[in-house]
C-alpha cells in the first residue's frame, strides 16, 4: 500500500472562487400519514458556502440535519425553500437530462456503509464503469478500462482489484472504491456522507489521508459529513456545526476548536474523549438530547440545555452572524459580545 | 491459580477457546483467553472487528449458539463453573448475579411491550411475585439511571436512543448483580449521550460495587473509565494491564498502532499513519505471531514462533520483543491468570 | 519494515461459476437433488417420448380395458389406447404449460412487484390494489369462469388464463424483497449518479433477487401443473389433447375407478403428483440456498466440557 501519510499543512487551501453556496436552504418532511399534519423541520434556513480545493466538515449528532443537507446537495430531495447555487447557477434551473448528469458528475456522493454501497452481484468495477459510461460517453471501451485502472491507483487499490467482487474486499477497500467511483467523473466537489464511521479505527486514518490527498493533488473539494470532531480536525479546513436542523457555528476549524463561541459547540468539544488528555470528567454532565424538530416554535432550539440562555433565546430564533472574520455563530449571548463559557472540557 | 493482582475475583476465565464448526472445518474465534475480574472492577475489552471480543462475551455469558461452541477452558463465576451447566441451572444465576447489556437496545427490548411490562417479566422469571415489590423495584432502577419512573408505561420506540440504553442498564440492575457484561452499549449513541451514559455507569458502579466487563472498539472512550484494559487481536489477548499504563506506555506494537490512529482535537496537528493492511481472516491465520504481517517492528522470529503472554511490570504482552525481558526478570513460566486445569 | 499486502487473497470462486455454485448447492442439498432428478426425468420424457413408449398414445387399436401386462405396462383404456404411451406422451403438454405459464407469470410478477416497490407512492398504491384484488378472488372458480367463457381450450389459451390468474401471489413476495433491497445504498448510489429508473430496476435490483425469482418460477410452475390438470379434469381443456389431465377426464367419464380400471386414473394422478413434488422440492431447496438461516442445522456432537475446580 502506498505510503499515504501526507503532511497535512503542505498545501494551503485555495478558496479563490466559491464553488457552491446554500442560501436559506430548508427542507421539511410531512409526517404522520395523510391525516395528521405535522411537519418535521429537518433543515431550516441554512446558509453556507464551499470554496474550491477545501475540505469542509459538517458536524452534528444524528438528527441534526447533516445527512439531509448531503441529500439536498445531491438532488435526492428538492428544497422546500431556499436555493443552492453551483458555480453561480441555481440548481432549480437544471432541467435537461444533460445538465443534471453534468451536475451529478461534478458533485458525486460517497456513502457511509461500505457493506451496502456496492451491488453484490457485480464486480467492483461495475460502478466505476457505469459512471464513465454515463458521464464521459466520449471515451471508448478501452479508454474506460484504462481510466478505471487509473482511479483505482489514485485511491490506493491495485488495478487487479477491478475484477474482484464486493464480498472479497474489506470495509476500508470498499470505501476506497466508493471514492474511486466519485473520482472518475472528474468531480469538483465530493459529498462524503460519514465515509469512515463504519470502519475500524486503524483503517480510518488511511481514508482520511486519501481525502487530504484528493484535495491537494486532484483539486477536489470535499464536504465531509461526520459526527466525529477529531477526524474532522484531522482533514478539514473549515468546520460547520449543526444542531437540530440549523447551523450553530461555522469557521476555520482551528479557530472554532480553540475558541468555540456557541454553547453547543462547547458541549460537543467537552464530551469528545481524548486518550492522551489527562483523566477528567466534565463538570456538567448534560443529560439532554437533541430535539426532534416537529412543528417548532420560534426561539433557539438549544435553549433547554443551555446554561447561559437569556430571555431573548425563548422568543427569537438566532441567526448566524460573523463574530470574528470568517467565524460565525448563531447565539444571542455570543452576539452581544460577551464571552460564552457554558461547558468546560 | 488466580491472578494475584486481582483482589476478590468475581470471574475467572482460563484458557477459553471458542470455535465455529463449519462445513469446511472449524474456525477458532477465541483462542486461549484468560483473565480475571475482581469485585467492583471495570475491565475494558477493546479490539477491532473480527478480533473475537463479542464471541468472548457471549461465551462468558453462556449465550453461544451452534455452530459456535466452547472448545476448551473454563469460566468460573464466584467459585462455580459456568461451562457445562444446564439451562435451568444457568437461569438461576443469570440476571441475579450476572446480567448482560447488549449493543442495540432496539434489538434487545421487545418493541410491543412497555418498559414496565418487560421489567415485570424479568422479575417474575426470577421469582418475584408481588406486584407492589415489582412496581417499587422497577421505579427504583429507573431512578437509578436518571429516567422518570413515569416512563414505565412507555414503549421502547417512544424513548430516545440514549434513554433506551439507560433502560437496558436499569433492567440489568434489577437484582444488583455482581457482574454486568456490556457489549458496545454506546456505539449507537452520539458523543454527548455516550459521555453521560459512561458517567452514569461509573456512578452506579461506585454506589453498588458491581464488576463491569465492557467490550468496545472505541479505545478513547474507555480510557477514562476502565481500571484495567485488555486488547484483543485475531482471537487472542495481545495486551492486558492497568488502563493508565496501557495508554501511557503501550508495549504491544498493535496497541501502539491503535493509539496512534486516534487524531486528537487538542494539541498540535500531526500526520498519522494507522496500521496498514487488515486483521487476518481467522480461517487463514498467518504462522508465528498473528500480527507480524502488519507489524512495523517485526523481525525474523516473528513469522515462525507464536509468542506467549509475557509478564512485564504487572502487564501481560503477547510479543516476542518482551520474552527476553521476561526471562531476565526472573519470571519462570509465562502465565497470567491461567488456571491449572 | 514489514508492509502488509493490502490485497485479499483472490478467492477461487469467481463470477463464472455462478452456475457452478448453483450446481454445488444442488448436489449438497438432498431435497434439491431429489427434485432435480425427478424434474430431469420428466423433461427427458417430454423431449424423447418415442424412446420410452413405442406405442401410439391415440391409436384405439388394442383390446379394451386390459390389465397390466408385459405388452401394455399400465394396461389399456376403455377405448383401447395404451395407458403407458398416453402417460409418456402426455408429459410434453404438461411441461409446456408448466414452463410457459410459470415463466410468463413470474415475468409479470417481477415487473409489477419490483416496480411497485421501486416507484413507491401512488404507483405502489395502484399496483398493490390490482394485485390484492386478484389475490382475494378465489382462484379456482375464477379460472373456471374464464376458461368456460373463453371456450377455446387450446394450450396457448390455457397458459394465458393460468398466467393472468397466477401472477398476483408471487408479485407480493417479489415486492417485499424489492422493498428490503430498496434501502441499500447501492441503489441510491445508482440514482445519484444519474441512472434511469428502468435501468435501476432491470440491472441493479432484479439480479440481486435471482434466487427469489427462481423460487417464484417454481411456485408458479407448480400452480400451473395442478390447476391445468384440474381444468382439464373438469372438461375445460381440449378433450382430444394427450395430457394427464385429459386422461383423468376420460377416466372419470368412464367411471374408471368404480369399474376397476385403476391404472387409467392412478397413473396420470401419480405423474401429476410427482411433477408437482419435483417443483416443490426444488422450491424448498432454493429457499434454503438463498437464505442460509433456513438450512437444517447439523447437531454438533458436543463433548461435555468437564467443569474445572477453581
Amino acid at each position: 500500500m502506498p505510503d499515504d501519510a501526507v503532511p497535512i499543512e503542505a498545501v494551503p487551501a485555495d478558496t479563490g472562487g466559491e464553488l457552491l453556496r446554500a442560501e436559506h436552504l430548508t427542507r421539511h418532511f410531512k409526517i404522520g400519514g395523510a391525516l395528521a399534519r405535522h411537519t418535521l423541520h429537518a433543515v431550516d434556513d441554512v446558509n453556507f458556502s464551499i470554496g474550491r480545493r477545501e475540505i469542509v466538515a459538517l458536524a452534528g449528532e444524528s438528527g441534526s440535519g447533516k445527512s439531509t443537507i448531503a441529500r439536498l446537495l445531491a438532488r435526492v430531495h428538492a428544497p422546500t425553500a431556499g436555493e443552492i447555487r453551483y458555480e453561480g447557477r441555481p440548481l432549480s434551473q437544471l432541467r435537461s437530462r444533460r445538465d443534471r448528469l453534468r451536475y451529478s458528475g461534478e458533485v458525486p456522493m460517497v456513502f457511509q456503509d461500505p457493506f451496502s454501497s456496492m451491488n453484490p452481484v457485480f464486480r467492483v468495477s461495475h460502478g466505476v464503469l457505469r459512471c464513465l459510461k454515463l458521464h464521459r460517453p466520449e471515451l471508448s471501451e478501452r479508454q474506460r478500462r484504462d481510466e478505471a485502472a487509473r482511479v483505482f491507483e489514485v485511491v490506493g487499490l491495485g488495478p487487479e482489484m477491478l475484477h474482484r467482487f464486493a464480498y472479497e474486499l474489506s470495509g476500508g477497500q470498499r470505501q476506497r472504491v466508493g471514492f474511486a467511483q466519485a473520482l472518475v467523473t472528474r468531480p469538483k466537489l465530493i459529498l462524503a456522507d460519514e465515509p469512515v464511521s463504519m470502519l475500524d479505527v486503524s483503517i480510518r486514518i488511511g481514508l482520511l489521508n486519501l481525502m487530504a490527498k484528493l484535495r491537494d493533488e486532484e483539486n477536489v473539494s470535499i464536504l465531509y459529513i461526520t459526527h466525529d470532531i477529531a477526524s474532522a480536525r484531522y482533514v478539514a479546513d473549515r468546520l460547520i456545526v449543526m444542531y437540530a436542523g440549523q447551523i450553530a457555528e461555522s469557521g476555520p476549524i482551528e479557530e472554532v476548536l480553540a475558541a468555540p463561541k456557541h454553547p453547543y459547540t462547547q458541549l460537543l468539544l467537552s464530551a469528545v474523549p481524548d486518550p492522551r488528555a489527562p483523566l477528567g470528567v466534565a463538570a456538567e454532565t448534560d443529560r439532554g438530547e437533541p430535539p426532534k424538530v416537529i412543528d417548532p416554535t420560534p426561539g433557539c432550539r438549544f435553549r433547554w440545555r443551555c446554561p447561559v440562555a437569556i430571555d431573548t433565546c425563548s422568543h427569537v430564533t438566532p441567526v448566524l452572524a460573523e463574530l470574528e472574520p470568517g467565524h460565525e455563530a448563531a447565539c444571542h449571548v455570543a452576539q452581544t459580545g460577551a464571552e460564552v463559557k457554558a461547558f468546560s472540557a | 491459580m488466580s491472578d494475584p493482582h486481582v483482589p476478590e475475583p468475581v470471574l475467572e476465565v482460563s484458557g477459553l477457546s471458542v470455535e465455529y464448526v463449519l462445513d469446511r472445518g472449524s474456525v477458532r474465534a477465541v483462542d486461549d483467553v484468560s483473565f480475571t475480574v475482581g469485585r467492583g472492577e471495570f475491565l475494558g475489552i477493546v479490539g477491532e472487528s473480527g478480533c473475537g471480543k463479542s464471541t468472548l462475551l457471549f461465551a462468558v455469558a453462556q449465550l453461544l449458539a451452534p455452530p459456535a461452541r466452547v472448545e476448551a477452558g473454563s469460566v468460573i463465576f464466584k467459585g462455580e463453573s459456568l461451562v457445562g451447566l444446564t439451562d435451568k441451572q444457568l437461569a438461576a444465576t443469570r440476571w441475579r448475579n450476572l446480567s448482560v447489556v447488549m449493543q442495540s437496545a432496539m434489538n434487545a427490548l421487545n418493541p410491543v411491550k412497555s418498559i414496565g411490562a418487560q421489567f415485570k417479566d424479568a422479575m417474575r422469571a426470577h421469582g418475584v411475585r408481588r406486584s407492589d415489590e415489582i412496581a417499587d423495584r422497577s421505579a427504583e432502577v429507573l431512578r437509578m439511571v436518571g429516567i422518570d419512573p413515569a416512563h414505565l408505561r412507555s414503549y421502547p420506540h417512544q424513548l430516545s436512543g440514549g434513554m433506551r440504553q439507560r433502560a437496558m442498564i436499569a433492567m440489568a440492575m434489577l437484582f444488583t448483580p455482581d457482574l454486568v457484561i456490556m457489549d458496545e452499549p454506546t456505539s449507537a449513541l452520539d458523543v454527548v449521550a455516550q459521555r453521560s451514559l459512561m458517567v452514569q455507569i461509573k456512578e452506579l458502579q461506585d454506589a453498588y460495587r458491581f464488576a463491569v466487563i465492557f467490550v468496545t472498539h472505541d479505545m478513547s472512550l474507555i480510557s477514562h473509565f476502565s481500571d484495567r484494559l485488555m486488547v484483543m487481536y485475531a482471537g487472542q489477548v495481545s495486551e492486558l494491564g492497568a488502563t493508565r499504563s496501557v495508554f501511557d506506555a503501550p508495549r504491544h506494537p498493535y496497541t501502539q498502532g491503535l493509539l496512534e490512529a486516534f487524531p486528537s482535537i487538542r494539541g498540535p496537528k500531526v500526520p498519522l499513519k494507522g496500521i496498514p493492511g487488515s486483521p487476518p481472516n481467522l480461517a487463514m491465520i498467518p504462522g508465528g505471531c498473528r500480527f507480524h504481517p502488519r507489524c512495523p517492528v517485526a523481525f525474523d522470529r516473528c513469522s515462525e514462533e507464536a509468542p506467549d503472554l509475557y509478564q512485564l511490570d504487572g502487564s501481560l504482552v503477547r510479543c516476542l520483543l518482551y520474552d527476553d525481558a521476561a526471562a531476565d526478570a526472573d519470571a519462570s513460566a509465562p502465565t497470567g491468570g491461567r488456571a491449572d486445569a | 519494515m514489514a508492509a502488509a499486502a493490502v490485497t485479499v487473497p483472490a478467492s477461487p470462486v469467481t463470477a463464472n461459476s455462478a452456475a457452478r455454485r448453483v450446481w454445488r448447492a444442488v448436489r449438497k442439498n438432498r431435497k434439491a437433488t431429489a427434485g432435480a432428478i425427478l424434474l430431469i426425468f420428466f423433461i427427458f420424457l417430454g423431449l424423447f417420448p418415442g424412446l420410452i413408449a413405442h406405442d401410439s398414445p391415440t391409436a384405439e387399436i388394442y383390446g379394451r380395458s386390459m390389465g397390466v401386462s408385459s405388452a401394455h405396462l399400465l394396461g389399456t383404456t376403455a377405448y383401447g389406447q395404451d395407458i403407458f404411451a398416453q402417460v409418456v406422451w402426455g408429459t410434453r403438454q404438461v411441461l409446456i404449460i408448466a414452463f410457459g405459464a410459470g415463466l410468463a407469470a413470474t415475468a409479470i410478477a417481477a415487473i409489477i412487484g419490483v416496480s411497485a416497490a421501486y416507484l413507491g407512492g401512488t404507483w405502489d398504491g395502484v399496483l398493490n390494489l390490482i394485485t390484492d384484488v386478484l389475490l382475494v378472488i378465489p382462484l379456482f372458480p375464477l379460472l373456471i369462469v374464464i376458461a368456460a367463457y373463453v371456450q377455446n381450450s387450446g394450450t396457448v389459451v390455457l397458459i394465458a388464463v393460468l398466467t393472468l390468474t397466477g401472477w398476483s401471489y408471487t408479485a407480493r413476495q417479489l415486492r417485499a424483497q424489492a422493498l428490503s433491497v430498496r434501502s441499500r445504498d447501492f441503489l441510491e448510489a445508482a440514482r445519484v449518479r444519474g441512472e434511469r429508473a428502468v435501468y435501476v430496476v432491470c440491472v441493479e435490483i432484479l439480479p440481486t433477487m435471482t434466487s427469489l425469482l427462481v423460487a417464484a418460477f417454481l411456485t408458479n410452475a407448480l400452480y400451473a401443473v395442478l390447476f391445468a390438470s384440474s381444468l382439464q379434469f373438469i372438461g375445460l381443456g381440449d378433450p382430444n389433447a394427450t395430457s394427464w389431465g385429459t386422461m383423468l377426464y376420460w377416466a372419470e367419464n368412464n367411471e374408471a375407478l368404480q369399474t376397476g380400471q385403476y391404472m387409467w386414473a392412478v397413473a396420470p394422478g401419480v405423474c401429476i403428483a410427482a411433477l408437482g413434488t419435483a417443483f416443490a422440492l426444488l422450491n424448498y431447496a432454493f429457499d434454503e440456498i438463498g437464505n442460509p438461516a433456513l438450512r437444517p442445522v447439523r447437531k454438533i456432537r458436543s463433548k461435555r466440557v468437564r467443569p474445572a475446580r477453581s
